[in-house]
């Protein structure tokens, strides 16, 4: 009898608590819908929401999937089911990118960022923009056209502790400009007993990102795509030279102890704790150090040039970007927020806030100074992802673990360099 | 002949080896409990500086702050509920189907059975889409029952494996019995079959109340309204791309726990039962 009792009041707890939860839908009217997956950058949206609705008298709703994996997940199925909302981003690579373009979900954007002479378009790192544009005949088969628009951006350079400069004897504002200039300084905190550089090189793919600035500043673009290619070998002198450069960072006493094993999580938290003299990070590490020591006095610059022949690049692009749906019936009233949410005070605002750069390259001078530091690397700025051409998993492995090798003094640069080469021949043999 | 000390000797240290053995095993199992307690206490800079386990100043702040800004009255109602939902709908249908399959006879009960079990095979994530596309077409998405529904589906499985095999084991003599005091199938399986499986029940109740209390992807993409979410989905607001607010994320951890740990005590007496003596019924 108590458990029949038992049993219908959970029942009917239970049709309450579901029919409450089966409300209908109101139209949504000149309601905008965004998700995202920005946790960190939730409250500036809806602050940016409160905003616009109040100049414009539309309401924007943005709405937070995180984690950025469920987020994924969550846009895939919805395109499937037709359902996905006004405004919404894609993560992931730039194939994914195409196949929703290619699925007809989104809108090509490329006459609005032409009006008015292309201020919309002009606005922008011209860089931040590659990242969501299909250039001609590009290989993804998508027609060319502008199909995001980025909302920041972000670049990957080295940063160095003004403090520990300053107990060094060196000048705080002034960071070395060449590789010589950063050996010298190694062996001067090898002699102080300080810890040097430190980066998430456990990682791996924090290592090949610098191997990569330092194959451009040696070789040159073309060179290094040409290797990609399969046309110039990993055994030519200048790949030598790049992957001599970390023997000559070991040599010197730049690097900090266990770097070839560390995570990005482990570098930060050492040079936010003051214990490392130079990081190689992303520019999400000023909202990171600032979390871990908002007294850190820091400073941001390009990995010094070891070659005057190019100039220096980094990876680095747009950060998050939004693209508007196809299917949206408020497609207009998408764009027209998007280009107030890109604009220079806005932009200024989402920078200050949540500590990302902003895409508009406008809003540069409204930002704190190691921002702007950050910011303006992105005229150094280069990414795999426009070169056209990628490199093959295997061989980005055994260029990564070489260099590894090579920091702890397993093999020499030239030992490397042949067995990358194998590697890459096994892959092109392969693809024939 | 070895004397009676040798033998006490070696008991002494078969004893304090395992009695090592389990502390070990103990301190492995609280020390994250532990470690997440006094995070939860800290300051986002003193978490990264201050290594110890007992914080010099405790921030008990840090457990409103995150009830406040995570929203986690709301969230923590929806949890409650969908566990107890689920976990209710779960044992009604998985025991009604474990005794069928265990007593009844039926054309393809073995097919059907072993289709039951090869669900279990089947991880969630590989049909998000399909059951997006499914609860779309049924007008069930964004609604609590789609996804009550979809969770109820997901803990099917074991519960009906584990319960089917307790009935396989239990006497039939207190079916007849039951039967001969004029009981029908139903009320057997009301009135005799629950009753007995109390222990293998507390071990389904314990399984599909963690992993509904714990589910948050899917809740994620079936829902698009931020009120009707559970509460795990409130913790990843203090999780950044970059950036985590560990001392928030750990206090509103710390409140998640807390009530799955309750039932587990509460239900500690049968999940032992269960585990030890599955086999004996009546």
């Amino acid at each position: 009898m108590r458990q029949s009792k038992l049993l219908s009041i959970l029942i009917i707890t239970a049709f309450l608590f579901l029919s409450a939860g089966c409300t209908a839908k109101g139209d949504s009217g000149k309601n905008i819908t965004i998700w995202h997956w920005m946790t960190d950058r939730e409250p500036a949206f809806k602050e940016l929401a409160k905003r616009y609705e109040a100049n414009s008298g539309i309401k924007v709703n943005f709405e937070l999937y995180a984690p950025s994996d469920a987020y994924s997940q969550k846009v895939r199925a919805a395109a499937q089911g037709s359902n996905l909302p006004d405004i919404f981003g894609i993560l992931g690579e730039k194939r994914d990118f195409a196949s929703f373009i290619k699925g007809g979900f989104i809108l090509d954007l490329t006459p609005y960022m032409l009006e008015d002479k292309a201020k919309w378009k002009n606005s922008f790192f011209a860089k931040a923009l590659a990242v969501d544009e299909f250039s001609a005949g590009n290989s993804y088969g998508v027609a060319p056209g502008i199909y995001g628009v980025p909302i920041d951006i972000m670049t990957i350079e080295m940063v160095y502790n003004k403090s520990l400069f300053k107990q060094l004897g060196l000048n705080p504002n002034q960071p070395p400009q060449t590789f010589e200039r950063l050996l010298e300084i190694g062996r001067k905190l090898k002699a102080a007993n300080l810890q040097g550089l430190v980066s998430g090189w456990g990682e791996i793919w924090m290592i090949d990102c610098l191997a990569s600035n330092y194959a451009f500043n040696i070789m040159g673009k073309d060179k290094v795509i040409a290797t990609i290619k399969g046309e110039v070998p990993y055994t030519d002198p200048g790949w030598v030279k790049v992957l001599s450069l970390f023997k000559d960072m070991q040599e010197s006493g730049l690097l900090a102890s266990g770097v070839v094993t560390m995570v990005n999580k482990t570098a930060e938290q050492l040079f936010a704790n003051e214990k490392a003299v130079f990081a190689f990070n992303g520019s999400w590490c000023v909202n990171v150090y600032k979390g871990m020591n908002p007294r850190l006095e820091y400073g941001a610059f390009l990995p010094p040039k070891a070659s005057n022949k190019y100039p220096m690049a980094i990876w680095g692009g747009a950060g998050s970007s939004f693209m508007v749906s196809s299917r949206s019936k408020n497609k207009e009233e998408a764009i027209k927020f998007l280009r107030w949410l890109t604009e220079a005070p806005q932009q200024a605002y989402l920078a200050e806030s949540t500590n990302n750069l902003p895409a508009n390259k406008n809003s540069l001078n409204w930002i704190p100074p190691v921002m702007a530091d950050f910011a303006k690397a992105m005229d150094n700025a280069t990414h795999p992802n426009v070169w056209g051409v990628s490199e093959f998993s295997p061989v980005i492995e055994a260029l990564d673990k070489g260099i590894q090798s090579i920091i702890i003094g397993e093999k020499t640069p030239e030992q490397v360099a042949r067995e990358v080469q194998r590697v890459k021949e096994r892959e092109l043999a392969k693809k024939r | 002949m070895r004397s009676a000390l040798y033998y006490k000797a070696k008991n002494t240290g078969i004893n304090l080896v395992i009695h090592f053995f389990m502390l070990t095993v103990a301190v492995t199992c609280i020390f994250p409990l532990l470690w997440m307690i006094s995070s939860s206490l800290k300051t986002q800079e003193t978490i990264f500086k201050d290594m110890s386990l007992i914080p010099k100043v405790f921030h008990f702040e840090n457990y409103y702050r995150a009830w406040v800004e995570g929203g986690f009255g709301r969230y923590f109602l929806n949890s409650v509920s969908y566990t107890v939902i689920v976990v209710v709908g779960i044992i009604i249908i998985s025991s009604m189907a474990a005794y069928a399959f265990s007593r009844l006879k039926f054309p393809g009960k073995n097919i059907l059975f072993f289709m039951f079990i090869a669900a279990m095979m089947i991880p969630i994530q590989g049909s998000f889409v399909a059951l997006y596309v499914l609860l779309n077409k049924l007008h069930l998405r964004n609604t609590p029952l789609g996804y009550i529904l979809c969770m109820i589906n997901v803990g099917l499985s074991a519960s009906i494996f584990l319960l089917k095999t307790f009935f396989d084991k239990m006497p039939k003599e207190l079916e007849d019995a039951a039967r001969i005091d004029g009981c029908s199938k139903l009320g057997i399986w009301w009135h005799v079959a629950l009753p007995l499986s109390k222990p293998v029940l507390a071990v389904v109740v314990v399984l599909n109340a963690l992993n509904v209390w714990n589910e948050f992807i899917l809740a994620l993409i079936i829902f698009d309204s931020r009120p009707l979410m559970p509460l795990q989905v409130a913790l990843m607001a203090f999780q950044g791309e970059f950036v985590t607010q560990y001392p928030l994320l750990m206090a509103g951890l710390t409140i998640a726990v807390l009530p799955i740990i309750g039932l587990y005590l509460l239900m500690q007496k049968y999940i032992i039962k269960g585990v030890t003596q599955g086999a004996v019924v009546g």
